[in-house]
Protein backbone atom coordinates (compact mmCIF):
# COMPACT_ATOMS: atom_id res chain seq x y z
CA UNK A 1 0.00 0.00 0.00
CA UNK A 2 1.26 3.21 -1.00
CA UNK A 3 0.98 6.55 1.37
CA UNK A 4 0.25 9.47 -0.71
CA UNK A 5 2.74 12.27 0.66
CA UNK A 6 1.29 14.46 3.54
CA UNK A 7 2.05 17.85 2.30
CA UNK A 8 0.33 16.96 -1.16
CA UNK A 9 -2.90 16.74 0.07
CA UNK A 10 -2.75 18.41 3.92
CA UNK A 11 -6.22 20.00 4.84
CA UNK A 12 -6.47 22.63 7.04
CA UNK A 13 -4.90 21.83 10.15
CA UNK A 14 -5.17 22.78 13.96
CA UNK A 15 -4.02 22.08 17.15
CA UNK A 16 -7.16 20.34 18.56
CA UNK A 17 -7.62 20.08 22.30
CA UNK A 18 -6.22 16.89 23.21
CA UNK A 19 -9.59 16.08 25.24
CA UNK A 20 -11.06 15.50 21.60
CA UNK A 21 -9.01 14.08 20.03
CA UNK A 22 -8.90 11.77 22.84
CA UNK A 23 -12.16 11.24 22.58
CA UNK A 24 -12.55 10.66 18.83
CA UNK A 25 -9.65 9.13 18.21
CA UNK A 26 -11.38 5.59 18.09
CA UNK A 27 -13.92 6.36 15.56
CA UNK A 28 -11.47 8.14 13.63
CA UNK A 29 -8.99 5.09 13.80
CA UNK A 30 -11.72 2.66 12.96
CA UNK A 31 -12.65 5.26 9.58
CA UNK A 32 -9.53 4.91 8.82
CA UNK A 33 -9.94 1.07 7.96
CA UNK A 34 -13.19 1.43 6.59
CA UNK A 35 -11.62 0.97 2.72
CA UNK A 36 -9.09 -1.93 3.46
CA UNK A 37 -6.65 -3.27 5.55
CA UNK A 38 -4.11 -0.77 6.96
CA UNK A 39 -0.94 -0.40 9.09
CA UNK A 40 0.36 2.14 11.58
CA UNK A 41 2.11 4.59 9.57
CA UNK A 42 -0.42 4.21 6.88
CA UNK A 43 -3.31 5.09 9.34
CA UNK A 44 -1.37 8.30 10.79
CA UNK A 45 -0.54 9.69 7.93
CA UNK A 46 -4.17 8.88 6.99
CA UNK A 47 -5.40 11.11 9.79
CA UNK A 48 -2.86 13.56 9.42
CA UNK A 49 -3.99 14.51 5.68
CA UNK A 50 -7.41 15.02 7.00
CA UNK A 51 -6.52 17.74 9.73
CA UNK A 52 -6.05 15.73 12.64
CA UNK A 53 -2.53 16.32 13.01
CA UNK A 54 -0.26 13.89 13.37
CA UNK A 55 -0.75 11.22 16.71
CA UNK A 56 1.68 9.48 18.18
CA UNK A 57 2.36 5.73 17.86
CA UNK A 58 2.29 5.64 21.92
CA UNK A 59 -1.26 6.43 21.60
CA UNK A 60 -2.75 4.52 18.42
CA UNK A 61 -1.13 1.25 18.89
CA UNK A 62 -2.62 1.11 22.03
CA UNK A 63 -6.24 2.12 21.05
CA UNK A 64 -5.61 -0.44 17.91
CA UNK A 65 -4.60 -3.47 20.51
CA UNK A 66 -7.87 -2.42 22.84
CA UNK A 67 -9.85 -2.94 19.86
CA UNK A 68 -8.15 -6.22 18.51
CA UNK A 69 -8.90 -7.82 21.85
CA UNK A 70 -11.87 -6.06 22.05
CA UNK A 71 -12.93 -8.30 18.59
CA UNK A 72 -13.48 -5.13 16.67
CA UNK A 73 -10.17 -5.99 14.50
CA UNK A 74 -7.79 -8.31 13.24
CA UNK A 75 -4.25 -8.35 12.34
CA UNK A 76 -2.00 -10.26 9.82
CA UNK A 77 1.71 -9.53 9.52
CA UNK A 78 2.82 -9.40 6.33
CA UNK A 79 6.49 -9.68 4.89
CA UNK A 80 7.83 -6.57 3.47
CA UNK A 81 9.67 -6.38 0.35
CA UNK A 82 12.72 -4.45 1.78
CA UNK A 83 12.25 -3.15 5.05
CA UNK A 84 10.57 -4.64 8.14
CA UNK A 85 7.25 -6.74 7.67
CA UNK A 86 4.04 -4.51 8.48
CA UNK A 87 1.14 -5.17 10.86
CA UNK A 88 -2.04 -4.61 9.08
CA UNK A 89 -5.15 -4.03 11.01
CA UNK A 90 -8.52 -5.08 9.34
CA UNK A 91 -12.33 -4.52 10.60
CA UNK A 92 -14.09 -6.84 11.39
CA UNK A 93 -18.03 -6.95 10.75
CA UNK A 94 -18.03 -6.33 14.52
CA UNK A 95 -15.40 -3.37 14.01
CA UNK A 96 -17.61 -2.59 10.65
CA UNK A 97 -20.98 -2.46 13.13
CA UNK A 98 -19.53 -0.24 15.42
CA UNK A 99 -17.86 2.13 12.80
CA UNK A 100 -21.60 2.79 11.17
CA UNK A 101 -23.25 2.89 15.31
CA UNK A 102 -20.02 5.56 16.49
CA UNK A 103 -20.30 7.33 13.39
CA UNK A 104 -24.08 7.84 13.55
CA UNK A 105 -23.92 8.64 17.06
CA UNK A 106 -21.42 11.19 16.28
CA UNK A 107 -23.58 13.09 13.70
CA UNK A 108 -26.54 13.49 15.88
CA UNK A 109 -23.79 15.13 18.43
CA UNK A 110 -22.38 17.42 16.38
CA UNK A 111 -25.37 18.16 15.01
CA UNK A 112 -26.73 18.65 18.79
CA UNK A 113 -23.92 20.41 19.54
CA UNK A 114 -23.72 22.92 16.40
CA UNK A 115 -27.75 23.77 17.29
CA UNK A 116 -27.00 24.73 20.40
CA UNK A 117 -23.99 26.89 19.77
CA UNK A 118 -25.73 28.63 17.28
CA UNK A 119 -25.03 32.04 17.09
CA UNK A 120 -28.51 33.54 16.40
CA UNK A 121 -30.03 31.55 18.94
CA UNK A 122 -27.03 32.90 21.41
CA UNK A 123 -27.44 36.25 20.68
CA UNK A 124 -31.53 35.90 21.02
CA UNK A 125 -31.12 34.41 24.60
CA UNK A 126 -28.80 36.74 25.52
CA UNK A 127 -30.10 39.09 28.34
CA UNK A 128 -29.87 42.46 27.62
CA UNK B 1 17.51 -1.56 9.81
CA UNK B 2 20.60 -0.02 12.22
CA UNK B 3 19.40 0.34 15.85
CA UNK B 4 19.97 3.75 17.70
CA UNK B 5 21.89 3.27 21.08
CA UNK B 6 18.93 4.89 22.65
CA UNK B 7 16.26 2.73 20.91
CA UNK B 8 18.56 -0.29 21.98
CA UNK B 9 18.00 0.90 25.79
CA UNK B 10 14.42 1.74 25.21
CA UNK B 11 13.39 -1.94 23.39
CA UNK B 12 15.32 -3.04 26.55
CA UNK B 13 13.56 -1.65 28.80
CA UNK B 14 10.17 -2.19 26.82
CA UNK B 15 10.96 -5.84 27.04
CA UNK B 16 11.83 -5.61 31.04
CA UNK B 17 8.15 -4.18 31.73
CA UNK B 18 5.87 -6.46 29.59
CA UNK B 19 7.95 -9.40 31.20
CA UNK B 20 7.47 -7.77 34.88
CA UNK B 21 3.54 -7.75 33.33
CA UNK B 22 3.87 -11.27 33.11
CA UNK B 23 3.22 -11.33 29.22
CA UNK B 24 3.27 -14.23 26.31
CA UNK B 25 6.40 -14.21 25.08
CA UNK B 26 4.65 -14.17 21.27
CA UNK B 27 2.91 -11.23 22.41
CA UNK B 28 5.82 -9.14 23.32
CA UNK B 29 7.52 -10.47 19.77
CA UNK B 30 4.54 -9.16 18.27
CA UNK B 31 4.74 -5.44 20.09
CA UNK B 32 8.86 -4.99 19.23
CA UNK B 33 8.08 -5.92 15.95
CA UNK B 34 4.87 -3.14 15.07
CA UNK B 35 7.27 -0.57 16.64
CA UNK B 36 10.19 -1.42 14.72
CA UNK B 37 7.97 -0.83 11.78
CA UNK B 38 6.97 2.15 12.85
CA UNK B 39 10.32 3.70 13.50
CA UNK B 40 11.45 2.51 10.37
CA UNK B 41 8.42 3.99 8.61
CA UNK B 42 8.67 7.88 10.04
CA UNK B 43 12.33 7.75 11.16
CA UNK B 44 11.73 8.99 14.83
CA UNK B 45 13.47 8.01 17.78
CA UNK B 46 11.29 5.01 20.12
CA UNK B 47 11.17 7.80 22.79
CA UNK B 48 9.70 10.19 20.83
CA UNK B 49 7.17 7.88 19.05
CA UNK B 50 5.78 5.94 21.88
CA UNK B 51 6.82 7.73 25.23
CA UNK B 52 8.56 6.53 28.37
CA UNK B 53 8.74 2.54 27.39
CA UNK B 54 7.00 2.00 30.96
CA UNK B 55 3.83 4.30 29.76
CA UNK B 56 4.39 2.58 26.89
CA UNK B 57 3.51 -0.90 28.15
CA UNK B 58 1.33 -0.11 30.91
CA UNK B 59 -1.14 2.07 27.92
CA UNK B 60 -0.90 -1.16 25.77
CA UNK B 61 -2.92 -3.67 28.55
CA UNK B 62 -1.86 -6.55 26.83
CA UNK B 63 -2.80 -10.10 27.85
CA UNK B 64 -0.99 -11.80 30.67
CA UNK B 65 -0.60 -14.52 32.97
CA UNK B 66 -2.24 -14.37 35.94
CA UNK B 67 -0.26 -11.36 37.92
CA UNK B 68 0.96 -13.77 41.33
CA UNK B 69 1.74 -16.70 38.98
CA UNK B 70 5.49 -16.24 39.24
CA UNK B 71 4.84 -17.19 43.19
CA UNK B 72 3.71 -20.02 42.49
CA UNK B 73 5.92 -21.46 39.82
CA UNK B 74 9.16 -19.38 40.98
CA UNK B 75 9.34 -18.23 44.25
CA UNK B 76 8.01 -20.94 46.52
CA UNK B 77 9.87 -23.95 44.91
CA UNK B 78 13.52 -21.49 44.88
CA UNK B 79 12.68 -20.61 48.64
CA UNK B 80 12.31 -24.43 49.37
CA UNK B 81 15.55 -25.33 48.18
CA UNK B 82 16.87 -22.20 49.61
CA UNK B 83 16.17 -23.72 52.92
CA UNK B 84 17.03 -27.53 51.85
CA UNK B 85 20.13 -26.40 50.94
CA UNK B 86 20.72 -23.93 54.77
CA UNK B 87 19.76 -27.01 56.46
CA UNK B 88 22.20 -29.73 54.02
CA UNK B 89 25.10 -26.77 55.26
CA UNK B 90 24.37 -27.05 58.94
CA UNK B 91 24.08 -31.13 58.73
CA UNK B 92 27.57 -31.43 56.46
CA UNK B 93 30.26 -30.52 58.21
CA UNK B 94 29.16 -32.24 61.44
CA UNK B 95 28.63 -35.51 59.69
CA UNK B 96 31.99 -35.07 57.46
CA UNK B 97 33.72 -34.78 61.35
CA UNK B 98 31.27 -37.80 62.93
CA UNK B 99 29.74 -34.95 65.36
CA UNK B 100 26.66 -34.29 66.54
CA UNK B 101 24.79 -30.95 64.70
CA UNK B 102 24.83 -28.30 67.23
CA UNK B 103 22.21 -25.49 66.79
CA UNK B 104 21.54 -22.65 68.73
CA UNK B 105 18.84 -19.61 68.31
CA UNK B 106 21.14 -16.90 67.43
CA UNK B 107 22.35 -19.56 64.18
CA UNK B 108 19.06 -19.90 63.33
CA UNK B 109 17.65 -16.38 63.32
CA UNK B 110 20.95 -15.61 60.97
CA UNK B 111 19.83 -18.57 58.43
CA UNK B 112 16.10 -17.42 59.01
CA UNK B 113 16.77 -14.27 57.06
CA UNK B 114 17.67 -14.74 53.59
CA UNK B 115 14.48 -16.99 53.88
CA UNK B 116 12.07 -14.42 55.18
CA UNK B 117 13.89 -11.91 52.75
CA UNK B 118 12.96 -13.93 49.47
CA UNK B 119 9.87 -15.24 51.33
CA UNK B 120 8.70 -11.18 50.91
CA UNK B 121 10.08 -10.40 48.02
CA UNK B 122 7.14 -9.90 45.96
CA UNK B 123 6.22 -6.78 47.91
CA UNK B 124 9.43 -5.31 46.72
CA UNK B 125 10.27 -6.62 43.61
CA UNK B 126 9.75 -4.05 41.47
CA UNK B 127 12.26 -1.75 43.64
CA UNK B 128 14.91 -4.76 43.33
CA UNK B 129 14.65 -4.80 39.60
CA UNK B 130 14.14 -0.48 38.80
CA UNK B 131 16.85 0.08 41.67
CA UNK B 132 20.72 -1.97 41.78
CA UNK B 133 21.00 -0.61 44.96
CA UNK B 134 18.43 -2.35 46.24
CA UNK B 135 19.50 -5.63 44.81
CA UNK B 136 22.72 -5.19 45.88
CA UNK B 137 21.74 -4.25 49.61
CA UNK B 138 19.42 -7.23 49.79
CA UNK B 139 22.09 -9.34 48.73
CA UNK B 140 24.71 -7.77 51.15
CA UNK B 141 22.54 -8.63 53.87
CA UNK B 142 21.86 -12.43 52.64
CA UNK B 143 25.84 -12.61 52.65
CA UNK B 144 26.56 -10.88 56.33
CA UNK B 145 23.47 -13.29 57.76
CA UNK B 146 25.28 -16.40 56.28
CA UNK B 147 29.12 -14.90 57.13
CA UNK B 148 27.54 -14.40 61.04
CA UNK B 149 25.64 -17.49 61.19
CA UNK B 150 28.91 -19.43 60.89
CA UNK B 151 30.59 -17.55 63.75
CA UNK B 152 27.18 -17.82 65.66
CA UNK B 153 27.40 -21.85 65.59
CA UNK B 154 27.91 -22.98 69.07
CA UNK B 155 31.18 -25.73 69.63
CA UNK B 156 30.08 -27.38 73.04
CA UNK B 157 26.13 -28.89 73.67
CA UNK B 158 26.01 -27.09 76.62
CA UNK B 159 25.53 -23.54 74.66
CA UNK B 160 23.70 -25.62 71.93
CA UNK B 161 19.80 -25.07 71.97
CA UNK B 162 19.19 -28.23 69.88
CA UNK B 163 21.77 -31.15 69.67
CA UNK B 164 20.51 -33.58 66.34
CA UNK B 165 21.78 -36.47 64.57
CA UNK B 166 23.20 -35.08 61.07
CA UNK B 167 22.91 -37.83 58.71
CA UNK B 168 18.84 -37.64 58.20
CA UNK B 169 19.00 -34.08 57.76
CA UNK B 170 21.70 -34.68 55.47
CA UNK B 171 19.87 -37.13 53.50
CA UNK B 172 16.00 -35.25 53.87
CA UNK B 173 17.75 -31.59 52.48
CA UNK B 174 19.12 -33.81 49.68
CA UNK B 175 16.34 -35.40 48.58
CA UNK B 176 14.17 -31.80 48.49
CA UNK B 177 16.97 -30.38 46.61
CA UNK B 178 17.27 -33.14 44.22
CA UNK B 179 13.36 -33.08 44.09
CA UNK B 180 12.76 -29.27 43.44
CA UNK B 181 15.34 -29.25 40.71
CA UNK B 182 13.66 -32.22 38.61
CA UNK B 183 10.56 -30.27 39.10
CA UNK B 184 11.65 -27.04 38.06
CA UNK B 185 13.27 -28.77 34.92
CA UNK B 186 9.75 -30.25 34.14
CA UNK B 187 7.84 -26.88 34.56
CA UNK B 188 10.72 -24.97 32.53
CA UNK B 189 10.51 -27.00 29.62
CA UNK B 190 6.54 -26.72 29.07
CA UNK B 191 6.60 -23.18 29.96
CA UNK B 192 9.47 -22.21 27.46
CA UNK B 193 6.90 -21.78 24.89
CA UNK B 194 4.81 -19.06 26.50
CA UNK B 195 8.54 -17.41 27.58
CA UNK B 196 9.93 -17.54 24.47
CA UNK B 197 10.03 -14.24 22.57
CA UNK B 198 8.88 -14.96 18.54
CA UNK B 199 9.56 -12.71 15.90
CA UNK B 200 5.65 -12.82 14.00
CA UNK B 201 7.29 -13.08 10.87
CA UNK B 202 9.78 -16.13 11.58
CA UNK B 203 8.83 -19.17 13.65
CA UNK B 204 11.73 -19.05 15.45
CA UNK B 205 12.03 -17.63 18.70
CA UNK B 206 14.78 -16.00 20.22
CA UNK B 207 16.47 -15.66 23.44
CA UNK B 208 16.57 -19.33 24.13
CA UNK B 209 20.19 -20.21 22.02
CA UNK B 210 22.42 -23.26 23.45
CA UNK B 211 23.86 -20.87 25.86
CA UNK B 212 21.12 -20.11 27.08
CA UNK B 213 19.50 -23.34 27.40
CA UNK B 214 22.32 -24.15 29.58
CA UNK B 215 21.57 -21.73 32.13
CA UNK B 216 18.35 -22.61 32.16
CA UNK B 217 19.28 -26.02 33.09
CA UNK B 218 22.14 -24.35 36.04
CA UNK B 219 19.73 -22.22 37.77
CA UNK B 220 17.57 -25.73 37.67
CA UNK B 221 20.52 -27.26 39.45
CA UNK B 222 22.36 -24.57 41.30
CA UNK B 223 21.55 -25.61 44.82
CA UNK B 224 22.31 -29.47 44.22
CA UNK B 225 25.58 -28.37 42.06
CA UNK B 226 26.17 -26.19 45.15
CA UNK B 227 25.65 -28.74 47.94
CA UNK B 228 27.71 -31.31 45.57
CA UNK B 229 30.58 -28.29 45.94
CA UNK B 230 30.10 -27.78 49.76
CA UNK B 231 30.01 -31.58 50.42
CA UNK B 232 33.45 -31.82 48.75
CA UNK B 233 35.14 -29.10 50.27
CA UNK B 234 33.67 -30.18 53.63
CA UNK B 235 35.46 -33.93 52.69
CA UNK B 236 38.53 -32.19 51.96
CA UNK B 237 38.83 -29.95 54.99
CA UNK B 238 37.76 -32.32 57.61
Amino acid sequence: MNVPSVDSQTQESVDWPSDWLRATLGLLALRALAAGPSYGYAIISDLERNGFGTIKGGTLYPLLTRYESAGLLTTEWRAGDAGPGRKYFALTERGRAELARLSADWLRFTETSTRYLDHQRLTKETPA
Amino acid sequence: MMQRTSDKKWFDELVMELRMRQVHGSAIGDTIASARELLSDTGQDAEEAFGSARDYAAALDLPSAPRNDWIKKALWPSLLALLAFLVFNLAVVSWTRSEVLLVSPAQLALLATPVLLIALLPLYLEAVIRRIWVCVGISAICALAGLFSAFAAPTDRVDAWLALQPLPWLIGSTLAMVALSILNTIRSSRSRDDERITDPLSTAGKGNGPGAQVMIHVTNWLFPLLAAATLGLALVLR
